[in-house]
């Protein structure tokens, strides 16, 4: 494992869990598993390490918090001291310029990221990624363009480590307070045709034979949020058949707007309309069944279908985890069905 | 007792059978006309001991099976209801442990009692009646009544638990989707299954192929089924179909009777000349098709029905549905396949064990001919089969034979009720039983007449299809080869040695059936509609009449009026 500041996505694995956080090694892994991970690059803890040391922010940080506290801040009760300190400590982090030596490799990055894209400034999304969740690690900016903006935002993930929350987050678990290192996720945008999640199992009966994936236009909140009725489709994993299909009157969909997430009408033409295509859709089955086999348990996993690009190559993953589901016990239905035999004799 | 009864003990007794039932129904599906005194006893005592012991096997909660009387020669039955809450709810209980295996392994359990009912009847066959002595002859006898009485054991125990799962069935489907027995898609979720009976359709069809390949067509049609067997046998061609034909006969394809709950028709093993007909009709129909592809075509019908309809259940729902299913579809080929295994073949065991009593009685002097065994009872054979030379039964057989002729000019009444007691009380009675049989087999749907059709007769769906042809109205086997390709059979019903013939029809309409009964099952086989319980099918339509029968909407129109 080799110890660095800046890694592409396809680099990462789980061993790099410490260095560049969760988020980051968890998409590396999928990179690893043959899935296709929107493009982008990660700031290890190293970089925050090189920002905070070769600038002196770590001493300033530090003698911020000194003062306060020599000046007796308490802080239960002196919320209002607490939020000007906070916002002291995070300006003063994202006004400190970068490091060349450490701009430079960021915006080679960044450069090479739009090239990929054939773009001349790609769209980013600029996310928190800590080793372990705490406040102050869930900071994501989207929709950031051009070197200056990355710049700035990388700055603002780790200055977000120095909210209010963060900080008592981190007094009330003997953690220093002025030292906060956290990976940084620098991750093309997708422009979603469509969203939404697969689970290789029928999670309510543990019918593995079969797949169940659900979708909605936009990003993949509002299918993960249930706002609305999204489109589902149950597969037989072996034939590769979809068995049913049930089209959900999809009439909001969430979208990027500014820097954050909106939730927007549908189109009433397309309201009624199947979200994804059915080659589509059996494309997500196979690509799922792999990382099931790879993991020999069921899978729940997050998938974007971007209208940038055709076919298959318009399939991204953004999460994979074991699926969690209800067992089926040998007989269950059987019994079941006694059960209601027994009722036609109860009238 | 007088000397006379046919079925000791179980003559229908008003003053004493009223307390049991107010109202007593007459099995029309299998005792019109009337049965001989020797059938009636077998069926009166062993499908009413079926019946009470599959009942207490299953320990249904509702029913303790069906009390059975004898009365000129027809069957009249009553529900045993369990009325006492208490003894109900003990009764579930037991039920939910004696279900287990019809839903575990259906096809294991059945495999079982194919096997226990084939060395049984393996066991009689091996006999030669002709040269055994009176006491083997006996004991041959004997052992056919055990063995008609194990196989309505075996029956009535299997039919209620593949009809418990196929009303259970119904009902889902009625609750999911919104689809009950008459509809088309209902059946064909049900149908194009191989079973034994398609199978021994099939030899048949095989066999006409056979006589085609063999250059033997011209000789079939242009042989009347009596004489073939002789023209047959005039080439040398002839004679080696001979030898295939009478083998499979003998093996299994012969063990039947043109009336499946009779004994007094020759088997086909006996006079082929039924199956004669069979594949000559075949031959006229042309026989460059596969009976095996058309089949295949349901069971591809079936396949995407069941796709169909299982996208229409919530997914979380499919896996007991899919049991549910696989039960009732148990329950559809099991319907068509028992005939063959049961009630077909251990009747054919009964005429023949007890024809084998009648040519020794008539050496022995005891009667005038064979037949005459048919109008004594198991008890009398007992009596005389030792020492038939020192007994005359003449006597007691014209009585009984005058009798008999008597029922059959007079029929029978298809209900008998205390007085003061309504039809609407005996349907009611039916209906709380919540018996499966009575529900799938007796009662079937009532149809509904709508007069915004302007049809002429009402029925309901036991096979969909809408179809034009001529009727043929058929009472019994021997006027089947009246038919031709594309018409209309109509029938009070139908009996299961009649399959061959369906491959012929355009449709079938019959007075009397539920979505179980033969008639609806083999039509859906052969996916052909059928209309069924318009009740005067067989009165208000003739032979020749031109009908539109649109099954789907259960309705019968006769065009030429």
């Amino acid at each position: 494992m080799e110890v660095k500041e800046i890694y592409w996505l396809k680099e990462l694995s789980k061993e790099y869990n410490d260095l560049v956080g969760k988020k980051c090694a968890n998409l590396g892994e999928l990179v690893k598993l043959g899935l296709k991970v929107p493009y982008g690059f990660a700031l290890s803890i190293k970089a925050y390490e090189h920002f905070m040391t070769a600038t002196g922010l770590k001493e300033e940080v530090e003698k911020i918090v000194e003062n306060e506290r020599g000046a007796g801040l308490d802080i239960d009760k002196d919320v209002d001291r607490m939020i000007e300190m906070s916002g002291r400590i995070r300006a003063v982090i994202e006004e400190t310029p970068m490091p060349p030596d450490l701009a430079g490799p960021i915006t080679e990055c960044y450069r090479r990221l739009s090239e990929e894209m054939q773009v001349g400034e790609v769209a980013c999304a600029v996310r928190s990624s800590g080793a372990v969740s705490m406040p102050g690690q869930m900071e994501t900016y989207l929709n950031v363009k051009g070197e200056r903006d990355i710049i700035d935002h990388i700055k603002k993930v780790w200055g977000s480590a120095f909210t209010t929350r963060a900080i008592v987050f981190r007094i009330n678990n003997n953690m220093p307070i002025s030292w906060a290192p956290i990976g940084v996720a620098v991750i093309m945008m997708i422009e979603a045709k469509s969203a939404g999640v697969i689970l290789t199992v029928l999670p309510n009966i543990g019918d593995t034979e079969r797949a169940i994936v659900e979708g909605n236009f936009g990003l993949g909140e509002s299918v993960v949020s249930g706002e609305i009725t999204p489109d589902s489709f149950v597969i037989h994993k072996k034939e590769m058949a979809i068995e049913s299909r049930s089209i959900g009157q999809k009439t909001k969909m969430v979208v990027y707007g500014g820097t954050g997430t909106t939730l927007c009408e549908v189109p009433g033409a397309l309201q009624e309309a199947p979200c994804v295509e059915d080659r589509e859709i059996l494309e997500i089955v196979r690509i799922a069944k792999e990382v099931e086999d790879y993991f020999g348990s069921p899978q729940d996993m997050e998938w974007v279908v971007d209208k940038r690009f055709s076919f298959p190559e318009n399939i991204f993953w953004v999460q994979a985890r074991g699926a969690k589901f209800t067992k089926q016990e040998a007989g269950k239905d059987q019994e079941y069905v006694i059960d209601l035999m027994l009722q036609l004799f109860r009238k | 007792m007088k000397v006379y009864d046919c079925v000791p003990g179980l003559e229908f007794d008003e003053s004493a059978d009223f307390q049991v039932s107010p109202c007593w129904f007459q099995d029309a599906t299998h005792s019109v006309p009337p049965w001989t005194p020797m059938f009636g006893w077998f069926w009166i005592n062993f499908c009413r001991h079926g019946m009470q012991y599959g009942a207490e096997l299953l320990s249904l909660p509702t029913v303790k099976g069906w009390d059975w009387r004898f009365k000129d020669g027809a069957g009249y039955l009553a529900l045993l209801i369990v009325k006492d809450p208490a003894e109900r709810k003990a009764r579930e209980e037991r039920f939910k442990v004696a279900i287990k295996p019809f839903v575990d392994d259906f096809p294991g359990m059945w495999k079982g009692f194919v096997d226990e009912m084939v060395g049984r009847y393996e066991k009689l066959k091996a006999l030669d009646l002709d040269k055994a002595t009176n006491i083997q002859l006996l004991e041959n006898f004997e052992e056919m009544i055990n063995t008609t009485r194990r196989m309505w054991e075996i029956h009535m125990y299997m039919m209620y638990g593949v009809y418990t799962a196929f009303v259970l069935f119904e009902q889902m489907t009625k609750q999911l989707l919104g689809i009950d027995d008459t509809s088309p898609q209902f059946h064909k979720l049900t149908s194009g299954f191989d079973n034994k009976s398609f199978q021994v359709d099939k030899e048949l069809f095989n066999l006409a192929k056979k006589a085609h390949a063999m250059g033997l067509k011209d000789v079939f049609l242009s042989t009347s089924a009596g004489a073939m067997r002789n023209a047959l046998n005039a080439s040398q061609n002839g004679q080696e179909f001979l030898k295939a034909f009478d083998d499979f006969m003998e093996k299994e394809g012969g063990w039947r009777m043109e009336r499946m709950a009779e004994i007094n028709v020759p088997t086909w093993l006996e006079d082929p000349a039924p199956a004669f007909n069979v594949i000559k009709m075949s031959l006229e129909k042309g026989v460059d098709y596969s009976l095996d592809e058309e089949r295949k075509k349901h069971e591809a019908e079936r396949l995407a029905t069941e796709k169909e309809v299982l996208e229409k259940i919530a997914p979380e729902q499919r896996g007991w549905f899919k049991t549910i299913l696989t039960l009732a579809q148990n329950s559809a080929w099991f319907s068509e396949e028992h005939n063959h295994y049961l009630d077909l073949y251990a009747h054919a065991m009964i005429r023949r064990s007890a024809l084998g009593v009648g040519r020794r009685l008539v050496k022995e002097g005891t009667i005038d001919a064979p037949e005459d065994v048919f109008f004594i009872i198991p008890d009398e054979v007992r009596k005389v089969c030792i020492n038939p030379g020192m007994f005359n039964l003449r006597p007691l057989v014209s009585r009984r034979k005058a009798d008999w002729q008597g029922w059959c000019e007079r029929g029978n009444v298809p209900m008998i009720m205390q007085e003061g007691f309504a039809i609407e009380d005996a349907m009611k009675g039916l209906v709380e039983s919540l018996d499966p049989i009575a529900l799938k087999v007796v009662v079937g749907t009532m149809p509904v007449v709508r007069p915004e059709l302007k049809a002429d007769l009402y029925g309901v769906c036991g096979s969909p299809g809408v179809i034009e042809g001529l009727v043929k109205v058929v009472w019994t086997e021997n006027e089947l080869s009246k038919i031709v390709k594309g018409d209309i059979l109509v029938a009070p019903t139908t009996s299961p040695s009649w399959t061959p013939v369906f491959s012929l029809l355009g449709g079938v309409i019959v007075d009397r059936g539920a979505s179980l009964s033969h008639a609806a099952i083999v039509g859906r086989e052969f996916g052909i509609p059928v209309v069924m319980n318009v009740f005067e099918g067989t009165k208000l339509l003739k032979d020749g009449m031109r009908v539109r029968l649109d099954a789907n909407m259960g309705t019968v129109y006769i065009l030429d009026k």
